[in-house]
């Protein structure tokens, strides 16, 4: 038994570790100081320690000692996992500001730690080879979620949707378990890389089927993925605000990546092929039939919602099929573009959700109609919500349109003979021409339909720090769609250097 | 010869209540259920110490026949569980179950019966013999990085537990 470099394990895992000494300060701070004062002071001192942290946490991985794989695979640090930290700090920033200024709970501590928590979680899940490591960092992003998820007491749709989400998350959790447990049975390792090496010539073992299938189910829940997507909706409706947000954003990054990672290096002989009339036995003919599902039922089932969080989570549904594209190509380049796709998708979902947000504290819920007028109320988040759902949409010049162009580039190019993966990118593409018409539908209410009763202002306050938010995500979405290349060009050289 | 024996009998004892903790055809009482749970912990104890887990065998009567079943009983008699009682299993859910039960043994088996009868590289020695020093071994050095990761998440079960259950007073 080899003896380890604590210190050094402690400086390559320093990002968490801040994060999570972070997380502990919040806690202090609320409740050891702010216990008396009022909520707007102990949010604002909440939120402050929190994008210390995660600016301390970024600062940290800045200046990472070196590159490579440690403590067997379990900490594996290169360009790309920090990119993806470094993104997944950024959605946790905005993630906080998102939740600053509401009042949907008395436990202003407890919230922003949990966020934290949850942040650490995604942090090690990324980085991380190892099977044991991946299953204990989703663990402890899920409980997280969970919890943040119930956060609004006083409210029976939040606890319908925490204990729905609780309760599938369980079962996922069980066999993802299942299936992992199998996989090391078969393979005789827990390490990504050695599984690989394990499972070669055992390609046609029924074990390694079922441990495929667990495998898929366990991520297809966290990833929400027809058929395993019945707690979205209500999770999304039900829970506050942030919190949808964050389940909607930081936690679909963390687990596409670790997702397509567990496939493509895991995996790795068992790739099969998904291309049309040339289907071989694999886990891409399965994702390929769940991407098909996600597609085809997200956006038909969103063009009947009347409620924009619902109309979200039918969306997400249907962009997670969408990204399903990436991890099928099987390829740096696939992996390239799922990264970006899934990174400036938390952005726009993450402005969309602040954009809810403003609006149901105006009118007092999240219906399509309660959008009457937003565009002469208040122009600047009129537009920004336009940036957002062109951006969903796919329309260009926006990140959403180049996110789903490097993806179905990717999926062209794969290797497979005949006309491969093109036929799941036709059938993305025309499905992206149906969600046009629900993005659009909200877009006609903010735009053209009278302000009604209804939709009259109730508090005549705006949350100032929310609007912020809300136009920065914006501004970024539009940015990165100008210049794709400023993530795009860090994220191929990350890439390329982690050997993908 | 006898570690033979001993071995079937605790897989079979194991087995059995575990199948009568969920499909009890005497009693449908929780209480029951909870106890078989013990007996099944107790027979599993008996595997590990085969194994030659002598400190997890140990653990698993100190922790689970004891602290985590006692906490089953209290909620099961908190909540006065009466609806349990009643409910049957449904018709399909047993055909379900039990294709299902089916399917994976059939997969066992046709993997299982493919293995050559020894492992190649399998010494008879478990690598781990199970004491708590080379235990501690493990979860300080090979697996300190998801022991503390664990802690953390116990951290985030606490505040989970605490802020769920507490009534707000204000």
């Amino acid at each position: 038994m080899s003896s380890i470099d604590y210190f050094q394990l402690l400086k390559l895992a320093g990002p968490e570790a801040v994060l999570a000494l972070a997380a502990l300060a919040v806690l202090a701070v609320d409740l050891i100081w702010m216990r008396e004062a009022p909520i707007r002071q102990r949010q604002g001192a909440g939120a402050f320690v929190s994008i210390l942290g995660c600016l301390g946490a970024g600062l940290c991985a800045l200046q990472m000692p070196g590159f490579g794989s440690f403590a067997n695979g379990m900490l594996v640090i290169d360009p790309l996992t920090l990119l993806l930290k470094g993104a997944l700090l950024v959605l946790t920033v905005f993630t906080v500001l998102l939740s600053v200024d509401r009042d949907f709970t008395e436990h202003v501590g407890e919230f922003f730690a949990l966020i934290l928590l949850a942040t650490v979680g995604m942090m090690l899940l990324v980085s991380s080879e190892d099977l044991l490591m991946i299953f204990v960092s989703l663990e402890l992003t899920s409980l997280s979620l969970y919890i943040l998820t119930a956060f609004q007491k006083r409210s029976a749709l939040s606890a319908e949707a925490a204990l729905k989400y609780f309760l599938f998350g369980g079962m996922a959790a069980a066999f993802l378990l299942f299936g992992l447990s199998l996989l090391y049975g078969l393979s005789g390792s827990t390490h990504l890389g050695g599984i690989a090496e394990g499972l070669v010539g055992k390609e046609n073992d029924p074990l390694l089927i079922v441990a495929l299938a667990m495998t898929v189910i366990g991520f297809g829940f966290k990833i929400a993925v027809v058929p395993f997507h019945l707690w979205a909706p209500d999770t999304y409706q039900g829970a506050p605000l942030a919190s949808a947000a964050f389940v909607a954003s930081g936690s679909k990054v963390a687990s596409f990546f670790v997702l397509a990672k567990v496939m493509m290096l895991g995996f790795a002989g068992v790739h099969g092929d998904a291309g049309w009339r040339h289907l071989i036995a694999g886990w891409a003919p399965l994702l390929a039939v769940l991407a098909l599902l996600s597609m085809l039922l997200g956006n038909l089932v969103a063009i009947v919602q009347g409620n924009v969080r619902r109309l979200l989570a039918y969306s997400a549904i249907a962009h997670s099929g969408y990204a399903l594209l990436g991890v099928m190509s099987n390829s740096g380049e696939g992996m390239a573009s799922l990264v970006y796709y899934t990174v400036t998708y938390g952005l726009t979902t993450l402005g969309a959700f602040g954009v809810v947000a403003l609006v149901e504290e105006r009118t007092g819920s999240a219906s399509l109609s309660s959008f009457a007028g937003l565009g002469r109320r208040s122009p600047i988040l009129g537009l920004s919500m336009m940036v957002f759902m062109l951006s969903l949409a796919g329309i260009p010049p926006l990140a959403g349109f180049f996110g789903k162009f490097y993806l179905f580039v990717g999926a062209i190019r794969t290797g497979s003979p005949n006309i491969g993966l093109v036929w799941l990118v036709v059938v993305a593409i025309a499905m992206s021409a149906v969600s046009l018409y629900y993005y659009l539908q909200v877009l006609k209410q903010i735009y053209v339909t009278e302000e009604s009763a209804a939709t009259v202002d109730v508090t005549g306050e705006t949350n100032i720090v929310t609007c912020c938010a809300v136009g920065a995500l914006a501004v970024l979405v539009v940015l990165l769609g100008c210049f794709p290349n400023l993530l795009v060009g860090p994220v191929l050289a990350a890439t390329g250097s982690a050997g993908l | 010869m006898i570690q033979d024996v001993l071995f079937y009998l605790f897989a079979f004892m194991t087995l059995l209540s575990a199948v009568l903790v969920v499909a009890n055809p005497v009693s449908r009482n929780p209480v029951t259920s909870a106890m078989f749970l013990v007996l099944t912990i107790l027979f599993m104890a008996g595997l590990f110490v085969q194994l030659h887990a002598f400190f997890l065998a140990a653990v698993q009567i100190l922790v689970y026949a004891g602290a985590v079943i006692v906490l089953f009983l209290f909620v099961i008699m908190l909540l006065d569980l009466k609806e349990e009682q009643s409910r049957r299993i449904g018709k399909l859910g047993s055909v379900l179950g039990l294709v299902s039960v089916g399917v994976v043994f059939v997969l066992f088996n046709r993997a299982l019966s493919g293995l050559p009868a020894k492992v190649p590289g399998a010494t008879g020695q478990p690598s781990l013999e199970g004491l708590t020093a080379p235990l501690g071994h493990a979860l300080f050095k090979q697996y300190l990085l998801p022991f503390e990761i664990l802690s953390v998440l116990l951290l985030v079960a606490m505040v989970g537990v605490i802020l769920l259950s507490k009534k707000d007073l204000r």
